[in-house]
Formats: C-alpha cells, structure tokens, sequence
C-alpha cells in the first residue's frame, strides 16, 4: 500500500485492496455508513477551536456535507460518566496530555482504525499509541519577560531557580506534573534518567523555589496574562499560550532547554455513534499540510514529520518539534503518571498546605 | 385526634368537621402547589445526593471516610474551608448590616439606587467579578498604581494572590446573600418604636440594642447561614484569587472528580462536607429559636 500519496488515493487503495481480498463482503465495503447531520467535537475552546475549524473542520464540512459541532471544555470526568452510561454525546473528544495511557487502561476509548488513518509519518510518540490520535505537541516550558533580562534570559531549570542570577516574581503551575521533572533537571539528574522520577529529591528542591513563586497557576492562560501584566517576571506555561504573543511582539521569550513535551491527544470514545466518520475527520487531521496550517496558527507542532516543510521559516523556531528545540527537550512519561499521578496529587496538596 | 376530640363535644362537631375537612383540603391544594417545586428537587437534587452517598459506600466499605480523616490532609482543609467561610460571612455581616440599614429607612428614590448597586454586581458573572479584582489588586493594579505615583509606597503591595483577596472576592459574590435577608428584617420593624424610644430618651446604640438587632436576629441568621454555607462551596473565587495558595475543599472535590476520577473518595468527601453544613445549619437554627420567640421576626 502506498503511503506517500495523499488521502483520497490512500483509501481508494485500501478499498479496492479490501474488496479484493474479502469479495464476499465486497458490496458492502465499497459503500460507506450512513452520514450522520453532524459531528460533535469536544475540545479545549478558545484560540484553539477557531485555528482547528480553519485547518480541518471546515474542509470537512465542504467535503462530507457533514456539519462539525464544537464544545468545550477537555473533561475527563464527563468522557467516563458517558461512557459508563452509553449515552455518548460527543464523536470525538479531546483529552489531557498526560491521560492517553490512562484513557486507553480504563477501555474509555475506541481503537483507531488504521485502515482510514495513515500515521505511519508521524514521529515514534505518536504512532506507537493504538487508542489515542494525536496530531499535534506542546511543551511545558520556562517564559519570561525579556524587557526584564535584557542580558539575556534563564537558559535552564537551573536558572530558573536562580532567583540571584535571575529575581522576580515567579509562577509554576499548581499541579505536580512538569513540576517535580523540572525541579529534578534544575537539581542535575540528566535528562534521560528521570524517570522512574526521584519524588522526595523533587520535592525537596520545590521547597527550595516555594518562598519564590507568588503565583500557583490553574488556568492555561494565567502565565501568559501575569507575564503581560508584569505580575510576575517568569513563569512555566504551555508553549502555544506564548506563541502568538511572541509573534506580535510582546515582550516575551521561551527556553526551550527542558521543555516538557506532551502529545495533542484525541479519542473516539468507547462505544460513540458514527464511528467511520470520526475516524475520516481524524484521517484529516493527520494529513502534513493541515498539520502545518494548525501549527503555524497555535505553535502546536503537527506530529507527522511531513508537515515541517510547510512551515515557513519565520514560525518555525517557535515550535516545540522544530529539531533544534527537540533535541533540547524530554517527552513527559504518561505511564508513570497514571501510575503515580493520584499519589503525587496528594503528596502536592499536603506540602501546599504545609508552605500556609 | 383534633377532629375526634371535637366530635365527641357535641352540637358544634359537624361544623368542626367540615372546618377540618376544609383546612385539609386547604393542605392538599397547598401541597399539590409545591408538588411540582418538590418533583423538581426531588429529581435534580435529592436524587444525585443519594447516588453520591451510595459512590460513597459502594461496595459497603468504610475505606473512603477512613481516607477522609486518614491523616492531617484533609481535615486541614476542612479546617481552612471553615475559616475562611467564617470570615467571608463576618465580614459580609459588617459591611451588609448598615447597607441593609440604609437601604430599609432612606427614600424612595435612594432605595431605589441602593438596590440597584447591590443587584447589579448580583447579575455579573461570578468569573467576571473575579477578573476585576485581578485588576485591582495585582502588582501593577489600580491600587497600586495610584499608590506608586502618589509616592504612598515605593514597592508594589501584594494583595493579589493572597487570603486577603480570595476573602474579598467572595465578600463581593456573597454580599445581597447577607443584604436582601437584612433588608426584609430590617423593613418590618415599625419606626415608631424607634422613635418612642427616642422620645424616652434612649441612645443611638441603646436603641440598636433594645430594639433593632432584636427584631432584626431572624434576618442576621438568615444571612449568616445563606452566606456560611454558600461561601463553603466556593471553587473558581479563591483557586483565581489566591495564587495556588489557598485550597478549599471543593477544590479538592472537583480535582478527584475530573482529574483521577475517584468518585468514590468524591463522594465521601462531599457526604462529609454536607454533613458538616447541615449540623452548621441545624445548630443555627436551634439557637435562633432558643433565643428570640418567633413571633418577633414577624412583628410588626
């Protein structure tokens, strides 16, 4: 089967390849399911739900005749009580980074069809996964004003525990995940041995840096608006919520040095109506050109190595996937998380309330 | 056993059964009114309770509430929860009595201005009130701004991010929760008694004691309970305003909910939590009738 050429010829290959060898059930491969009036895509909203409706939905919608419904906000909760109740409301849903491994343990979600989506380009991450699509990366990484260090910014996590080399107000999430890899990177465990993580070692060096953060952020766009309204001077973040910032040249900068990578995750819940269509809307999502249009709108990387050569050159230092700022980052590990993730919480709630 | 006693009285036993069967009439048409208020309730809030309380034990187990009280975490939090709903309602108490004051014995048309500058912050989203206080207080907020320039303080405050916002931005949510039940008490209250007292000459605060707070302890208890136990619910308020530094326990409800879907343990901590409120609320209550006779709130 031939994985270079685009969509359509793809999947008149897998058809005639399908009919051939199963002729008996030929007829009825050769016609597609019904179409349904429409697909409900949950998703995180906001700058997001308009640069996907823009790369993907409405192509989509021109293609099909099926209309792309768009609800917020990423629940994990609700994507259970759905499924455990069979009344599933969305087609597609977004789902945490850090939550494939899990959503794929609990039987939350449907096996990708690899017949109608091709990711054989994507990179190893992203291909390896069997129940979560993911067309897209983002990193966690060090933001700070740079009309604040004119001399240059914090180049590590190290430096952002600096707080001579580098005072002001800072701001890390108010969530163990990221929190304990990098306070782990800034104590000086080499990259590639971080996991299985040293919790008590993080946690020590977070006591550290605790008198120093006058911010513990929730919301993905706090640390961009604190940034902006000099509220504090450095602050982690999820690259994308910095990009457009950078690009209309707000007074911003990223390190890249210790970005922590996550996977653009999106499932078909377990047991969702339509399902052929879901997984056609998501075989768009793939394709290297769309990836690269969403890419350059978010400053989330297309996870399908083809799309990087449409990216102009002006975009493409701001990228995560971008192969100078990989190499300078670590991929978050979710199934220590799953594992772990419960325990951690607790043991990042008690050492807040222990800081009062 | 009213209708039996009036029976056996004699002549007047038919009319007082037709009188008995009429008030019950009455109440089955009153209870028939509140029937579709109770299905409501009933369907929408006492139901998912009960499935809550069931996640709770499911599988007949204790290990949850175990967990609850396990060690130091959550009771701290509980703790916390408590003071924090406690000063929001003191607070609000403070600062809402003498609006409610004002708003019960002014003009028409001051009352009339007055409602509109509680009610209006009433109608505005919880989310947007919040973003406000964010730009007030920040580091390079209103106030600090205006501090800086006028050579007040020559290094910004921190105001944000701290108790003391979480603690002000929900005074500012809870605030007609404590006015409008004041207000209701306070407006009853017939002037003349003030002013007979005035006349014998008690004080200013003589007569706040002897007469106003009196017949007004219906309405404070009133606000108190509204405000305590609305504030102990608060979720989006002190996660935007206190910077990470403050957890309450819906917080920590709506984490195991959504992030590790840990129902169970969910639903315990919130059992706990209603539990709590209700004897808060019980107590109140049991008070408030112990110490003023019923008919005072309704005086008039």
């Amino acid at each position: 089967m031939s994985r270079d050429t685009g969509m359509t010829l793809t999947r008149r290959t897998i058809l005639l390849a399908a009919s051939a060898l199963a002729v008996s059930a030929a007829p009825t491969l050769a016609q597609e399911p019904p179409k349904p009036r429409q697909i409900v895509i949950n998703a995180s909203g906001g700058a997001q739900a308009a640069s996907l409706r823009q790369s993907y939905w409405a192509d989509f919608e021109k293609e099909t005749g099926i209309k792309v419904v768009d609800t917020s906000p990423v629940d994990f909760g609700k994507l259970r009580a759905m499924v455990d109740s069979g009344n599933i409301a969305w087609n597609i849903t977004e789902i945490g980074g850090q939550d494939g491994f899990r959503v794929t343990q609990m039987g939350l979600a449907e096996p990708l069809d690899p017949k109608i989506i091709d990711r054989s380009k994507f990179v190893p991450a992203s291909q390896a996964m069997t129940h979560v699509f993911s067309p897209s990366s983002y990193s966690t990484v060090i933001a700070y004003r740079s009309d604040v260090f004119t001399k240059g910014g914090p180049k590590s996590w190290a430096d952002f525990w600096d707080v001579k080399k580098f005072p002001g107000p800072r701001s890390l999430r108010n969530h163990p995940v990221d929190n304990l890899e990098a306070a782990l990177m800034a104590d000086g465990v080499p990259k590639d041995k971080l996991y299985p993580l040293d919790v008590d070692r993080a946690f020590k060096k977070l006591d550290e840096i605790h008198p120093h953060i006058s911010v513990w952020w929730t919301t993905g766009q706090q640390p961009a608006q604190m940034l902006i309204d000099k509220e504090v001077v450095l602050a982690t973040g999820w690259n994308g919520r910095f990009y457009g910032l950078i690009l209309d040249k707000a007074p911003l900068a990223i390190e890249w040095e210790g970005g922590i990578l996550k996977q653009g995750s999106w499932i078909v819940p377990k047991g969702a109506k339509d399902q052929y269509w879901s997984m056609k809307l998501l075989a768009m999502m793939a394709d290297p050109k769309r990836q690269a249009q969403n890419a350059m709108r978010l400053g989330y990387s297309g996870t399908n190595t083809l799309s990087e050569q449409y990216i102009t050159d002006d975009k493409r230092p701001h990228l995560p996937l971008e192969p100078g700022n990989l190499a300078k980052q670590i991929w978050l590990d979710q199934e220590w998380w799953t594992k772990n993730g419960q325990a951690m919480a607790e043991r990042w709630n008690k050492w807040m309330l222990s800081k009062q | 056993m009213s209708t039996a006693d009036a029976t056996r009285a004699g002549p007047p036993a038919p009319r007082s059964l037709r009188v008995a069967l009429a008030e019950r009439r009455a109440a089955l048409g009153a209870f028939l009114l509140t029937a579709p208020g109770l299905i409501f309730l009933g369907l929408l809030f006492a139901m998912p309770l009960l499935q809550l309380f069931a996640l709770s034990v499911e599988g007949g187990t204790t290990e949850w509430y175990a967990r609850v009280f396990a060690d130091g975490l959550y009771t701290t939090i509980f703790l916390r929860t408590f003071e924090i709903a406690l000063f929001v309602t003191g607070a609000a108490l403070l600062i809402g009595y003498p609006v409610a004051f004002f708003l019960a014995t002014t003009t028409p048309t001051w009352r009339a201005i007055g409602f509109a500058l509680v009610m209006l912050p009433f109608w505005t989203s919880v989310l947007v009130r919040t973003y406000a206080w964010m730009i007030i207080l920040g580091r390079n907020g209103i106030v600090n701004r205006f501090l800086l320039d006028y050579g007040f303080i020559e290094r910004p405050m921190t105001m944000l991010n701290t108790r003391f916002a979480v603690v002000l931005g929900m005074v500012h949510v809870m605030l007609p929760f404590m006015i409008l039940p004041l207000y209701s008490a306070i407006v009853r209250i017939d002037p003349d008694l003030a002013r007979a007292a005035r006349g014998m000459g008690a004080s200013r605060l003589k007569i706040f004691q002897r007469i106003y707070l009196p017949l007004t302890l219906h309405g404070v208890v009133a606000g108190v309970t509204l405000v305590f136990v609305v504030s102990l619910g608060f979720y989006i308020t002190p996660a935007l305003l206190g910077g990470g530094k403050v957890t309450m326990i819906a917080m920590v409800i709506e984490q195991q909910v959504r992030e590790f879907l840990a129902w169970n343990f969910a639903g315990a901590l919130s059992v706990v939590l209603l539990a709590i409120t209700l004897a808060v609320f019980w107590v109140l209550n049991r008070w408030v009738a112990r110490r003023v006779p019923p008919a005072a709130g309704q005086g008039r």
